[in-house]
């Protein structure tokens, strides 16, 4: 692994391009459309956003638009309903990333065997990431629906379960049943990241640990786990950031309820927004939402760069 | 799908026995991701009475392909109890395929020039710019749906493809620029350096010399960028009105929140609007993969 940071080196003269432009006016140009579209549809949204946030503004009295400085924020911070979506959102986050990391890394691990059939299971694996979360979300509605579900059908002629049951009408199986909704999307992803790292391991390390008489589970803690952290952590962020930001999936599926057991901070930023029409608390809670993201992101950064694992 | 070896049972052995339990977890695998799948893909197929049978009718009994002709003609003597969201269908699919392409060709464009300075060229506030576009993805989609609404209102672009496409290409240009920088990067100078040596302007050398070299990333690039498109639904939603420009996750979500429609024909619908994802997924599998890897993660 190369040292993080490091660029390869730069030529000693800031040397004309063979075209003649100069170089730096040459990169600003070649920059220009990708920075002219995240600028205007990107950049200055955010700032509209916050401009908003700032202001008492609901679609029901539009006429009251008023600047009321951070008073927004200190609502949402002082109402229950903030705490409550921000514990479901760690709650549903922490369950979807730790699944997608154990399955991710099982399934990976097995892939990278030989057995009959490994390159028909190493496709499938893609199938669902092909799928669209609005499908994904109808999917599983039926999968778990209380009347004629599959779920249902399945365990009751197992013996499973002695009759069939809302699984999205009690709080808790309804945040599991979007969970694991959740992780079979996501899954595809890790995998491919992570196979992808385990086939970089040379074999010899292995070998090498097996004659000093490394027991397996001591493979696993110091070679492959090893190899293995960057991609993980890319993992880690990816899907982080990907569970932070659900929302189709609760959209078709549960819509927050039952009452509001899977009502996470975004679920909470749309209602706001949308059903209470109220624009100003709807951006600053779009902002709390994406002032943790990137709280996150950065803590996740500084622990890549810290280990030197990735670079610029 | 996969056969155990004879000598499992006769001579037995570790190491075919192992063979074995691989090829069982495989198996497990395999069920874990099909079995959701196919559940929707036998019920589009099914007659609506017999897909709320208790117990369930896994298998369709009198399979019927009724669901895809209703939304092949709509109006016809065909049009069941949905039948007005059947009809957004065919146009949603198209809008849908018009959405993707032009993100992912826009990507490719914008993220090739852009990528290609930062992966080759070195110039003042090159990790700023970086750090410019992967910190514009940091933020969710939903902090973003008022003011773009509002932006795009004032540009006259709503219910416009055009305004999905360049929402799409804002958010997908970040990752396809880091991927294709990355990639560029994995790619010898002295390629470049060989076509200028041959008098090749720096336009002639990105077509003809290095992008067909980064084939693996471009494909995987756009793959990202038109599955984004596809399957995005919350600035769907929002942006667009009529047929002019909803999608599909539009008109399916449309279909599953409105309690009217049959389930089968949703089903039906859901299998319509995976086809051409899947299609590339699987084609370009090999490509994806290779892209993904070699550009997005570096060792």
């Amino acid at each position: 692994m190369r040292p993080s940071l490091s660029l390869p080196a730069a030529k000693p003269r800031q040397r004309v391009n063979r075209v003649g432009y100069d170089r730096r006016a040459f990169a600003w140009l070649l920059n220009a459309p990708a920075l002219l579209a995240i600028c205007v549809l990107s950049a200055f949204p955010i700032a509209y956003s916050a401009w908003i946030s700032l202001h008492r503004y609901n679609l029901q009295r539009p006429h009251a638009f008023k600047f009321v400085g951070i008073s927004n924020y200190i609502d949402i911070l002082q109402s229950p309903e903030f705490w409550t979506s921000l514990w479901i959102t760690v709650e549903y986050t922490v369950l979807v990333v730790m699944l997608v990391v154990v399955l991710g890394i099982l399934i990976a691990l097995l892939l990278n065997r030989e057995f009959p059939g490994r390159a028909m299971v190493r496709t499938l694996v893609l199938l669902p990431w092909a799928i669209p979360p609005v499908v994904n979300g109808l999917m599983w509605q039926w999968i778990y629906d209380a009347k004629v579900g599959a779920l249902n059908g399945l365990l009751v002629s197992l013996g499973l379960l002695d009759q069939y049951r809302g699984w999205l009408s009690t709080p808790t199986s309804a945040l599991l049943a979007l969970v694991f909704a959740e992780v079979w999307s996501l899954l595809p992803l890790a995998v491919i990241l992570l196979l992808s790292a385990l086939q970089r391991i040379p074999a010899e390390l292995y070998e090498a640990a097996r004659m000093d008489g490394a027991s397996k589970s001591q493979l696993f803690r110091y070679i492959t786990l090893p190899w293995l952290s960057q991609s993980l952590l890319v993992v880690l962020i990816l899907q982080t950031m990907s569970a932070l930001r659900a929302f189709d999936v609760i959209y078709v599926l549960t819509a927050g309820g039952p009452g509001t057991a899977t009502t996470t901070l975004t679920w909470q930023t749309y209602l706001t927004t949308f059903s209470n029409l109220d624009f100003g608390h709807g951006n600053a809670y779009a902002w709390l939402v994406s002032l943790i993201t990137l709280a996150l992101a950065l803590a996740y950064f500084k622990v890549l760069y810290g280990r030197g694992d990735i670079e610029a | 799908m996969s056969t155990l070896p004879i000598h499992f049972f006769t001579a037995g052995g570790r190491r075919s026995r192992r063979t074995a339990f691989l090829a069982l977890a495989g198996i497990a695998v395999a069920v874990y991701i099909l079995a959701p799948f196919c559940w929707l893909l036998l019920t589009s197929f099914m007659h609506e009475r017999d897909a709320l049978t208790v117990p369930t009718q896994w298998i369709p009994q009198h399979p019927t392909l009724e669901h895809y002709r209703t939304f092949f003609h709509p109006s016809g003597a065909n049009a069941l109890v949905g039948g007005r969201a059947a009809e957004e269908m065919l146009p949603g699919m198209v809008n849908s395929l018009f959405a993707a392409l032009g993100t992912a060709v826009a990507n490719l464009v914008l993220g090739t020039l852009a990528g290609y300075s930062l992966a080759r060229l070195r110039f003042r506030g090159q990790g700023a710019l970086l750090g410019v576009y992967l910190g514009s993805r940091m933020v969710p989609g939903i902090a973003l749906i008022v003011p773009l609404y509002l932006t795009l209102k004032n540009l006259g672009m709503l219910d416009h493809l055009s305004a999905l496409i360049t929402t799409y290409v804002t958010f997908t240009l970040p990752f396809t620029i880091w991927l294709l920088k990355n990639y560029f990067q994995t790619i010898p100078r002295s390629l470049e350096e060989a076509a200028f040596m041959d008098g090749c302007s720096w336009l002639q050398m990105l077509i003809k010399v290095l992008l067909p070299v980064a084939m693996p990333g471009l494909v995987s690039a756009a793959m990202f960028a038109f599955m984004t498109a596809w399957n995005d639904y919350l600035f769907a939603v929002i942006l667009t009105s009529t047929t002019a420009s909803k999608t599909l996750p539009v008109v399916v979500a449309g279909f599953a929140t409105d309690v009217t429609t049959q389930r089968t024909l949703m089903a039906t619908g859901g299998v319509l609007a995976i086809i051409p994802p899947l299609a590339l997924a699987f084609l370009f599998q090999r490509l994806i993969v290779q892209g993904l890897t070699s550009g997005a993660v570096k060792d």
